[in-house]
């Protein structure tokens, strides 16, 4: 009986001891990267791997990435929270001023290269194959009927800037019609719009996978989404709408968490991501280039947009948080 | 098991009965379990294999098996110390404590999750005080050890609790009588009846810890091959796209359950029989 029990016990233990304690994660060489949902693919499959060959050339000294994703509001709260993030690449730059404002990132980030910005791209709309809902246009969302998959502003930046765009697209085009910016028109498309939501998921990545499992009719999200799906040979159609957003993704230092013998190769790994070589990597997979239009001609595969716009269009973030996601959607589209 | 026949010949209910009850089962337990490993094996084994054997699906197991077992340790014993203390003393709030024990099962899992990053994050109420040290709990492997505790905490203690206060106290008094101690009583009279309760409590406590997802999700930083369980990888590959992935991983944990819940269910006939 109690010689059963022990040797239970026993063999538990003995087999819990086999493995492994997860390894020390304040090892001195390595870079922790917390990221906004769709920069994984760039970052570990070539940005990591050749700043690796770069430093253990230069320093002889091997180093390692590790890094998590998720909407990038998330990845905002987890390190205000206290992850033990060196960089964090977010979809807005809301989200980095929010981390200055925490005492987590340092306020000098627009100080870096292009702005503080790595890369961009513009906001587009994913059809099933053969467009059967016959969409062209933002507004053709609001029409009864279709359903549609958007990420949820609170945790996902690419949530916001699909707002932006929406309620962005409907000024240009008032603003060309009549001269004027029409908000009511705007806030209206947004609210038809969100009505056809079916599912909100947590970040712009999560959204896809949705919608790649066959829910919804449409999904709006990054050109990049769109080109790594149909490079994957996904029944889809991208739609570019005439007038749409371009995302632009500040990348910051996290000075709280980068102690002084790891300052050094995050500095240098962070001012890479402005190099040719990253910038030419981001637009291999599919990001456009923050730093030079040459890379974004040399790549035909990105749509040609007659109106794009950015954050400027609205005075900027500061402007276009307060005044369209929170006065806007939060409180007149989404609470209705 | 009484075989009593109410009616002569071919009895039609027993047929029936279990016919209805695998129905029912079929769309809210079977399929959903089978479609995982439809889905996990439809582009062959090998890809199973492959996604299984990758590295960072491999330390998400070993975390979880690894804090999941400590969590358990750790409530098993304390759910035995607690079920002693409850059973044999009466005093002022004993009623209050058994409650508290039991608060855990009906709290929200995240509420878990970001009441530990309240207390031991870098502006909580004790992690105020310790993080100037160079001592952080949150975002390692000890804030999914403390995630794990808190969420299984009244398990252990609810399966041995009740054993604790149906036991034969007649037992203990003649041990006590015969001249054996407190702790000779416990060890030798106490303990053994207490084996199945300790042994199932254990393994439902162990199997519920695997499984955590959302107090990990806030407290462990979700860090591949860091700090990343299995519940949590199941999650990032699903969000990823990568849903054969995750499937891989999900089998895992299925097949997992299900050889717990046969240890458990074979374990104790196994432990009665002397």
């Amino acid at each position: 009986m109690l010689k059963k029990l022990s040797i239970l016990l026993t063999t538990a233990i003995l087999l819990s001891a086999c493995l492994p304690s997860p390894p020390d994660r304040s090892a001195s060489k390595t870079i922790t990267v917390y990221g906004f949902s769709i920069m994984k693919e760039a970052l570990e499959k070539d940005i990591y791997p050749a700043f690796k060959a770069k430093w253990k050339s230069e320093h002889n000294e091997d180093i390692e990435f590790v890094s998590s994703f998720a909407g990038s509001e998330t990845v905002t709260n987890q390190i205000l929270q206290g992850a033990p993030a060196d960089i964090a690449i977010l979809s807005i730059e809301r989200d980095a001023d929010r981390l200055v404002q925490g005492n987590a990132a340092n306020a000098n980030w627009h100080s870096l290269p292009a702005n503080g910005i790595v890369n961009k791209t513009p906001f587009i709309i994913l059809v099933r194959a053969g467009n059967p809902k016959g969409i062209h246009d933002f507004a053709d969302l609001g029409k009864p009927g279709i359903k549609i998959i958007h990420p949820d502003p609170a945790s996902s930046g690419g949530a916001q800037w699909s707002i932006l765009a929406i309620y962005g697209s409907q000024l240009k085009k008032s603003e060309a019609e009549s001269g004027n910016k029409d908000t009511v028109r705007a806030t209206n498309t947004l609210k038809a719009i969100w009505k056809n939501v079916i599912s909100s998921p947590g970040s712009a990545r999560e959204a896809r996978t949705q919608f790649e499992l066959g829910q919804g009719d449409a999904l709006i999200t990054y050109e990049l989404e769109g080109l790594m799906m149909k490079q994957a040979g996904a029944q889809i159609e991208m739609i570019v709408p005439p007038a749409t957003i371009l995302s632009e993704h500040p990348a910051v230092l996290i000075d709280r968490n980068v102690t002084d013998a790891k300052r050094p190769v995050v500095e240098a790994f962070l001012n890479y991501l402005w190099s040719d070589e990253a910038q030419q990597a981001f637009v291999k997979n599919h990001f456009r280039s923050a730093t030079n239009d040459s890379f974004n001609d040399a790549n035909k595969e990105f749509a040609q947009i007659q109106q794009p716009f950015t954050a400027e269009y609205f005075g900027g973030w500061g402007k276009a948080y307060p005044e369209i996601i929170d006065a806007i959607f939060l409180k007149q589209v989404q609470a209705k | 098991m009484s075989n009593i026949r109410h009616v002569r010949g071919f009895d039609l209910a027993k047929p029936l009965s279990i016919g209805v009850m695998i129905a029912i089962m079929l769309p809210l337990v079977l399929l959903p379990l089978a479609s995982i490993f439809i889905f996990g094996t439809s582009n062959g084994l090998d890809n199973f294999w492959k996604a299984l054997m990758a590295p960072e699906a491999i330390f998400a197991l070993k975390l979880s098996i690894v804090t999941s077992f400590w969590a358990t340790v750790f409530n098993v014993i304390f759910g035995l110390f607690a079920a002693y203390v409850l059973s044999k003393y009466n005093f002022w709030g004993r009623n209050a404590i058994i409650v508290t024990i039991s608060l855990p099962t009906a709290i929200p899992t995240a509420v878990a999750g970001f009441a530990l990053l309240l207390l031991w994050g870098p502006y909580g109420l004790l992690g105020r005080l310790i993080e100037p040290h160079g001592v952080h709990i949150m975002f390692t492997a000890w804030a999914i050890i403390l995630a794990n505790i808190f969420v299984t905490f009244p398990l252990a203690f609810g399966v041995i609790k009740p054993v604790f206060d149906t036991m034969n106290q007649s037992l203990e008094e003649a041990s006590a009588t015969m001249g054996a101690t407190r702790w000779q009583t416990f060890w030798h009279v106490t303990l053994p009846g207490l084996r199945g309760a300790i042994v199932t409590g254990a393994l439902l406590t162990f199997a519920r810890a695997i499984g955590e997802f959302g107090s990990t999700i806030l407290v462990s930083g979700n860090l591949a091959s860091r700090t990343q369980t299995a519940p949590l990888y199941i999650f990032a590959k699903f969000n990823e796209g990568q849903v054969e992935a995750a499937n891989a991983i999900a089998i895992v944990l299925a097949l997992f359950s299900f050889v717990i819940f046969s240890i458990l269910f074979f374990a104790r006939d196994w432990l009665e029989v002397d």
